[in-house]
């Protein structure tokens, strides 16, 4: 580029200036502030910047870390609950129902052999609901095709990264019962 | 105090731009740390967060650590008092 090209490129921005603030005129008048030294970051005050970032994002880590590792000492112990016509159930198929609160769904299975198994209805990869599959003896989900093994309720294939939920389950004269809510592991042994 | 010559200056110049880029790249992965431990502590793997606040104390401390002692080789003392010849 010629000099007298970037004579007149640098004349054409300024004018552009120009015209901005003969526009902006009227607003300077009722918020007047210094226009150079608003558009002037110094390098030193973003690296400053960068730094406070840098320990705001510390601390939060720390804080999330710190509330999980004081929740994990709280232990919750549900209420019992009795889960409703499982009694009934026919091996190789599953009930739905809710524990500990309402808003918990939980998948009641009943196996080939007629041993139970109970675990939350949550899927670990994006909480779709999970379905027991009478074909493949196992717990699917429809969202992205993951699996689950009916009997420990592990990871079989997909994208859930960890095992479902389980729920303790007693069975006390004949009715089914829940008695405890285990949140998931990597994959259990 | 010497005025700066052009070497000078473009050394100068090199190191913020350097330290401005680490520092930048630090911050990205002390974001995709903090990710990663929001999301270890909502499912419950306390296994991993400790490594997890570890490395981002680790990224902090590089970052005080590029904020505070890194200088332009140019300046006349450095970030341990030695003083340089006049050139």
């Amino acid at each position: 580029m010629s000099s007298k090209d970037l004579s007149e490129t640098i004349k054409s921005v300024l004018s552009d200036e120009d015209d901005v603030r003969t526009a902006t005129a009227p607003y300077q008048a009722e918020f007047p502030y210094e226009r150079d030294e608003e558009a002037q970051v110094t390098r030193r005050e973003f690296c400053n910047f960068l730094g406070l970032t840098s320990a705001a994002l510390f601390v939060g880590a720390a804080g999330f870390a710190a509330k999980a590792a004081i929740d994990a000492r709280e232990s919750v112990s549900h209420p019992a609950a009795a889960i409703a016509g499982a009694e009934t159930l026919a091996p190789n198929t599953s009930l739905n129902f809710s524990y500990p609160t309402e808003r918990d769904s939980a998948i009641l299975v009943r196996a080939i052999d007629g041993s139970y198994h109970a675990y939350g209805q949550k899927c670990t990869h994006l909480s779709c609901p999970v379905y027991y599959s009478r074909e493949h003896h196992q717990l699917e989900c429809p969202c992205h095709e993951g699996a689950f093994d009916a009997a420990t309720g592990n990871v079989l294939y997909g994208p859930p990264p960890r095992a479902l939920d389980a729920i303790e389950l007693e069975v006390r004269d004949g009715q089914v019962w829940a008695i405890g809510r285990n949140a998931s592991e990597p994959n259990r042994g | 105090m010497k005025p700066l010559d052009r070497r000078t200056k473009t050394g100068q110049t090199a190191v913020w731009q350097a330290r401005l880029i680490m520092l930048v790249m630090i911050n990205i992965a002390q974001l995709w740390i903090l990710a990663a431990t929001v999301d270890a502590a909502l499912a419950r793997h306390y296994s991993v967060l400790a490594p997890l606040v570890v490395a981002s104390g680790v990224c902090f401390v590089i970052t005080v650590s590029i904020i505070k002692w890194w200088r332009p080789t140019s300046r006349r003392k450095t970030s341990t008092g030695y003083v340089r010849e006049d050139r």
